[in-house]
């Protein structure tokens, strides 16, 4: 098993923070370092666990740039056409909240919502709550449509740990045809 | 217009509008008609891009135009990654190609785009077919680097500087010697730098010999004297703004900053 994490490639590290701390990224511009990054974890973290028949896990995968930049403006087939590079998934699960659960949750993380995260780019809304929202918003939407587009399995994201870990152990397990571990996993969360 | 020259064609190839984008473009960045003129010289390494470059911005200048120039991987946001990431060994293909679209984009949205709404003439030293080439040459889909770049803004004009295989070598070595990326040591075709390098340059010189109908390129020969290439350059140059309505471009006086 190998896990692999959205925007982790030390190669396009130093323009994205440069780029972050400037606030100087473009859509395109962060669109094409997130493909770079995904290009080389690609190449070095995820096609040779495959080869070696490794699960690969990851955390993040193209869906949450067809719809991060689609909702920031940028064109949703040229997106998709970028990345047709990526290996098809076996498995893509999508763990879906309402905009006030996700928007709840992520005051609860931390006081300060960063820039490009709360899309305080694209000039919705110098607030960076009211950004958030609206940039939230329109991901959320997109990823509906993904949903449909590429038959990803659905979480529903709102209820407990423990319940969604089970629905996706299941989902998990009917793909890979192994026996469930429930008993396993109660213990493990108790 | 003039007598004959030696331009493959007077006009882009099909489909192609000059000031426009390739593909889709940027949905947020519409190009409303807007007055600057792209300008791009295109060619492998000795060619006398930037000579010919300098030579033209004062020639505009002195007319009153405003010039900017923007160059291959000179973004104020990748150049650093891409130094470093050249002078490490972790690149390969696709991210080498992501990196430098990159930095094509912010130079794109930051300079050359403010420049053309402020009607400015855009001298870009190297172009896209700088990097189709090198992918190219490199095995990677065709298809999927001009879906990439259709993003890009179609020049106005694109001159290719043209110059065979034992002409660049010379020059290229009375420059400043080889070097690991351009001669091609990354796609391994052998041990001996100039053999590669031979090789590697040879098939970017095919490269761009297969995209002059494609995409409309003015083919000049980069072999001739440098004041013979840039009077050519100058009277075709001069040609397109006398055609175009430059009154938009050209200021009272000539322009000292950019935009």
């Amino acid at each position: 098993m190998f896990v692999t994490e959205w925007n982790s490639s030390a190669l396009v590290k130093a323009a994205t923070k440069t780029g972050k701390k400037k606030n100087s990224l473009t859509p395109m511009t962060f669109s094409l370092l997130h493909a770079t990054d995904f290009a080389d974890r690609l190449l070095y973290n995820i096609i040779p666990p495959l080869k070696a028949g490794m699960i690969v896990l990851a955390d993040r995968y193209a869906y949450t740039a067809f719809a991060r930049d689609f909702a920031r403006g940028v064109d949703r087939r040229w997106v998709r056409e970028l990345y047709s590079f990526a290996v098809k998934p076996d498995m893509a699960v999508y763990f879906r909240v309402p905009i006030e659960v996700s928007t709840d949750r992520l005051m609860a993380r931390r006081v300060k919502l960063k820039f490009y995260e709360a899309g305080l780019d694209m000039g919705w809304s110098s607030n960076a709550i009211e950004s958030f929202r609206i940039f939230q918003g329109k991901v959320l939407d997109e990823y509906d449509r993904l949903v449909e587009e590429f038959g990803l399995s659905v979480v529903n994201a709102v209820g407990s740990i423990t319940e969604q870990q089970r629905l996706f152990r299941r989902l998990v397990s009917q793909h890979l045809q192994i026996e469930e571990t429930n008993e396993q996993l109660d213990e493990q969360l108790v | 217009m003039n007598s004959s020259t030696s331009s493959s064609s007077d006009a882009p190839a099909g489909g192609i509008r000059p000031g426009n984008y390739y593909g889709n473009g940027i949905p947020y960045l519409p190009l409303d008609g807007y007055p600057g003129k792209i300008i791009a010289i295109e060619g492998t390494d000795g060619v006398g891009r930037s000579t010919q470059i300098s030579l033209l911005r004062e020639w505009l200048e002195v007319q009153g135009y405003g010039v900017i120039e923007t160059g291959w991987t000179r973004s104020e946001l990748m150049q650093p990654t891409i130094e470093l990431a050249k002078a490490s060994n972790t690149l390969n293909k696709l991210t080498f190609v992501l990196l430098y679209a990159t930095d094509f984009a912010d130079r794109l949205e930051k300079e050359v785009i403010p420049a053309l709404k402020a009607g400015f003439i855009v001298l870009s030293d190297r172009y896209i077919f700088t990097a189709l080439a090198r992918a190219g040459v490199r095995g990677v889909d065709r298809t999927w680097m001009r879906n990439l770049y259709g993003f890009a803004i179609a020049p106005h004009l694109v001159f290719y500087l043209k110059t065979d295989e034992k002409t660049l070598i010379r020059r290229v070595l009375q420059a400043r010697g080889m070097e690991y990326w351009e001669s091609g040591m990354d796609m391994k075709l052998g041990d001996d730098i100039y053999e590669s390098f031979r090789a590697y340059q040879r098939s970017l010189l095919r490269e761009y010999a297969s995209m002059a109908d494609e995409f409309g390129f003015r083919v000049l020969d980069a072999r001739r004297k440098i004041d013979v290439i840039q009077e050519e350059l100058r009277r075709q140059i001069g040609a397109f703004l006398a055609e175009t309505d430059t009154t938009a471009v050209r200021s009272e006086e000539p322009a000292l900053t950019n935009p």
